[in-house]
């Protein structure tokens, strides 16, 4: 990404208790100059600390928007939460594994996390670019608690693999797990599309009523309101190829839902074997079954 | 009627509002450049030469805002708020020295719900629906809003013993059952909600029209809502019954309103709430009761019909509940509706019973611009305002939260004034239908600013009885707001956008003579105070009436008797209004 302005933070402590950075975001602080930062105090728990006892912050170039900025976080970020909260453009890159809600309501802009992302990243994220290179826990991508929109847009990509709940009512967007996926993937889900290359433990995709799930992974469990639709070669699926052969089932029917589920027929064999003999051309298993 | 504690202490000070431009409906004072005094906490015509000079040159004053109906305490708040964390979410802001902290947008949390009223320059806002099974919760609730004066309204349209004595035709009783009624619960007027219906419910059924019978009480709504009339009457209580009729909501529900404002024909007004109020019967959130058609596909606007038939009778006020485009929470105690609602829109839905009383119900509403039902509500509600020509009959309210949260008063309030504002939404913003179903885009009339203080001030004010609010008369409550705005100054029917700002913050908010909002800042925040209705003469008829519902009250209610009413602690400071029921 091109930008202008290079903020690096170099740690020099850790805190027991998370530190909060909803409010360094590009849109924030795209201004600010070393002198802003050493005034600035940060929200640790119920209180607030110089930032700079934690990290020592240079600041490169000038930057006129969010747009110009980039962000570098170094150290180890395990207590460290919030990083990129509702930004709407920018670059962050963190350097380490990094605590809750990484992404969380961001609109534009970019994140690239270099390890583990606790829960809650990219939670109702409407914009952007989030990338996690290890695994991530619960409710990436999700919606916060009572809210029935989740992720409206953007893209996530998790290198490792992702916790429970994962695209939890997603309204749009894309979520990609380059791993395994535990249980209740897309639960809720509306629209957009989740890509999941690893085996998923259960019950993806429970009372969606619409929007896509692919599983190239082995399924552990399908909900029962999950209907077979057939085979399907080389699905085109929300703007993008995939190649191969897939089971598609339509679901939730318990709410009406429209929503497909499409889950790679080699990897789950075991589950095709259930519906009888297939011919060879893995056409349509209710056509096969009707003949 | 005499009322008594009245009044906590104000700052003992005096003080001069000099050279404001004074709106004052109530002493006809239309745009008057003039000082208004007040002193320990009164409105005064005179004061020493001590008194501090509040220099409001060139800016609108005007009596505190009264808003007639509006949801902000009481048990379905609390839930709305714990089944919708994603509001709470909203609105959030850090406590400073002087405020605590606030959330939520559609339902704000008690202290952000006083601080939000007071930023508006309102005074006084009526808890519109209060079941006295959870009279106790609502004044706990009451107790930590602060900067206002909260008068309840008890719920009775459905209540068990009501709509046996309604069969009966026995008004003495029910008259008996309200007074004491409203002294257990700490209540200030009789409110009907959607009479049998919400009865009904408790059997998965609702009533249709005005004239069906709750399920195995023989009894219809007409008769519950006339003999709750008579009674309200006959206790010459200040308010006049108070109801949300039956069918809200529903496609084709203009004749069950007409039918309602009808039955009021024969009622005569009680001797001594004749001289405070002209009406027997204030219908809320009319905007909700005026749909024609037969279903969502065939829907148009009821607004004229209904406005027509409305300003023939002169014994019925309302208020609007404008929609505001806005994704908010409905909540009331119209149960059915509320589920009828849900399937409509398949968000999420609570429901609650109140055992022997009412119920309700909770669900998320999104108004859209883009929704052609949503469009048509929200033209409905203004039309109604345009239509309705007595400004003293109809007053401004979005039914908080149930239509848009009361924080979009000074955008309603735009609207109403700016024809050209209303034309460019009807071409550029809204869905089509408002061209095709309603005649809003026709309707020129605009409100002006003496109109805005009626609606929002004197009209409410009267409706509700008050002989201490509402107006700037000597004598009366310094309740007072300043705004912002020079009306000389200013075009609103070109400025639509500076009349919203203006009326946003309020430059100063006086309750009872203690300046709370200063410079656009809240500075001071103030004890809320309940107000309720003692009424006297009746004591040996409440006695004898609670003696014959014991055996019921008794079987069925799951609380003793001796757990059931407020007890005083409930309620601290109050402002008891004594009423000559006799």
């Amino acid at each position: 990404m091109f930008s202008l302005k290079t903020i690096t933070f170099d740690q020099i402590k850790t805190s027991s208790i998370a530190l909060e950075f909803d409010e360094l975001i590009p849109d924030e602080i795209y201004s600010w100059t070393e002198a802003d930062f050493a005034k600035y105090q940060v929200p640790i728990g119920n209180s607030r600390f110089p930032i700079t006892d934690f990290f020592e912050i240079t600041v490169e170039g000038e930057a006129n928007g969010p747009d110009e900025v980039e962000m570098i976080l170094n150290g180890d970020l395990n207590r460290v939460k919030y990083i990129g909260c509702k930004m709407s453009g920018g670059n962050i890159v963190c350097n380490s594994s990094v605590d809750l809600h990484v992404g969380a309501e961001m609109s534009g802009g970019s994140i690239l996390v270099k390890g583990d992302a606790a829960a809650h990243a990219g939670r109702e994220m409407s914009g952007g670019y989030l990338e996690i290179e290890g695994n991530t826990k619960e409710f990436t991508g999700a919606s916060y608690i009572g809210e029935w929109r989740g992720m409206t847009g953007g893209q996530i990509v998790v290198g490792g693999n992702a916790g429970k709940q994962c695209g939890e009512c997603l309204t749009g967007g894309r979520i990609h797990v380059k791993g395994n996926c535990d249980i209740l993937a897309g639960i809720h889900m509306t629209k957009g599309l989740i890509e999941i290359d690893g085996d998923v433990n259960r019950w993806p995709g429970g009372q969606m009523k619409n929007g896509n799930i692919v599983i190239h992974g082995f399924l552990g469990r399908l909900l029962e309101g999950f209907v077979l639709n057939g085979i399907v070669v080389d699905p085109e699926v929300d703007g993008s190829v995939f190649e191969g052969k897939y089971i598609h089932y339509t679901g939730d029917i318990g709410l009406n839902g429209k929503g497909n589920l499409y889950l790679d027929a080699e990897a789950n064999k075991e589950k095709l074997a259930t519906y009888g003999e297939l011919d060879d051309e893995y056409t349509s298993i209710r056509e096969y079954r009707n003949l | 009627m005499c009322q008594i504690q009245t009044h906590s202490k104000g700052d003992i000070m005096e003080y001069i509002l000099k050279n404001g431009i004074v709106y004052d409906p109530a002493n006809e004072v239309n745009g008057e450049k003039m000082d208004v005094m007040f002193k320990d906490g009164i409105i005064v015509d005179n004061v020493s030469a001590d008194a501090k000079v509040l220099d409001v040159t060139d800016k609108i004053v005007m009596p505190a805002g009264i808003d007639p109906h509006a949801h902000v305490a009481g048990p379905k708040l609390v839930v709305g708020r714990l089944y919708r964390p994603e509001d709470s979410r909203r609105g959030v802001t850090q406590k400073t020295k002087v405020l605590r902290s606030e959330s939520g947008f559609s339902i704000p949390s008690c202290p952000a719900t006083g601080y939000r009223y007071s930023r508006l320059g309102y005074g006084t806002v009526v808890e519109a629906a209060m079941p006295p099974l959870e009279a106790k919760h609502t004044h706990e609730e009451i107790a930590t809003i602060p900067q206002l004066d909260i008068p309840a309204l008890p719920l009775f349209g459905n209540n068990w013993f009501v709509m046996e004595y309604a069969k009966d035709n026995n008004i003495e009783d029910i008259a008996a059952f309200i007074a004491a009624w409203l002294k257990i619960s700490k209540g200030y007027g009789v409110k009907i909600v959607n009479p049998c219906g919400s009865e009904a419910w408790g059997w998965g059924m609702n009533v249709h029209g005005f004239n069906d019978k709750a399920p195995y009480f023989d009894v219809t709504s007409k008769e519950v809502v006339i003999a709750l009339a008579k009674a309200n009457e006959m206790l010459n209580l200040p308010h006049s019954i108070h109801i949300h009729p039956n069918d809200l909501g529903h496609p084709g529900n203009v004749p069950t309103t007409l039918q309602t404002m009808d039955a009021m024909d024969g009622i005569k007004k009680g001797k001594g709430a004749a001289e405070i109020r002209d009406q027997v019967m204030h219908m809320t959130h009319l905007q909700f009761h005026s749909y024609l058609g037969n279903s969502w596909k065939d829907v148009t606007s009821g607004a004229e019909e209904v406005a027509k038939h409305f300003n023939k009778k002169d014994n019925i006020t309302c208020d609007i509940g404008q929609v505001t485009f806005d994704e908010t929470t409905t909540m009331t105690a119209d149960a059915p509706m509320e589920y009828d609602l849900f399937r409509l829109s398949g968000l999420k839905w609570t429901n609650k019973d109140i055992e022997c009383e009412t119920a309700a119900g909770i669900i998320p509403c999104i108004y859209s611009k883009k929704s052609p039902v949503s469009t048509l509500q929200w033209a409905i509600g203004l039309e109604l305002f345009l239509l309705i020509e007595d400004p003293w009959r109809v007053c401004l309210t979005t039914d908080h939260p149930n239509a848009g949260p009361f924080t979009r008063y000074p955008r309603i309030i735009s609207w109403l004034m700016s024809n050209e504002k209303r034309l460019d939404m009807c071409e550029n913003e809204v869905h089509k239908w408002v061209n095709k179903r309603t005649l809003l885009p026709t309707l020129e009339r605009e409100y002006d600013f003496y109109d805005i203080a009626t609606i929002t001030r004197a009209a409410p004010a009267k409706i509700y009885g008050f002989t201490d609010k509402g107006a700037l008369t000597p004598g009366y409550r310094a309740d007072i707001a300043v705004y912002d705005i020079n009306p000389n100054d200013i075009d609103p029917s070109k400025q639509p956008d500076e009349i919203e700002k203006g009326f946003n913050v309020a430059e100063y908010t006086i309750k009872d003579g203690q300046i709370l909002v200063k410079d656009k800042e809240i500075v001071k925040v103030k004890e809320s105070q309940n107000v309720w209705v003692n009424v006297k003469g009746w004591e040996q008829q409440e006695q004898k009436v609670i003696d014959n519902i014991m055996p019921f009250f008794t079987q069925y209610y799951s609380v003793k008797w001796e757990n059931y009413p407020v007890h005083d602690h409930y309620v601290s400071n109050p402002i008891r209004i004594d009423v000559d029921g006799k």
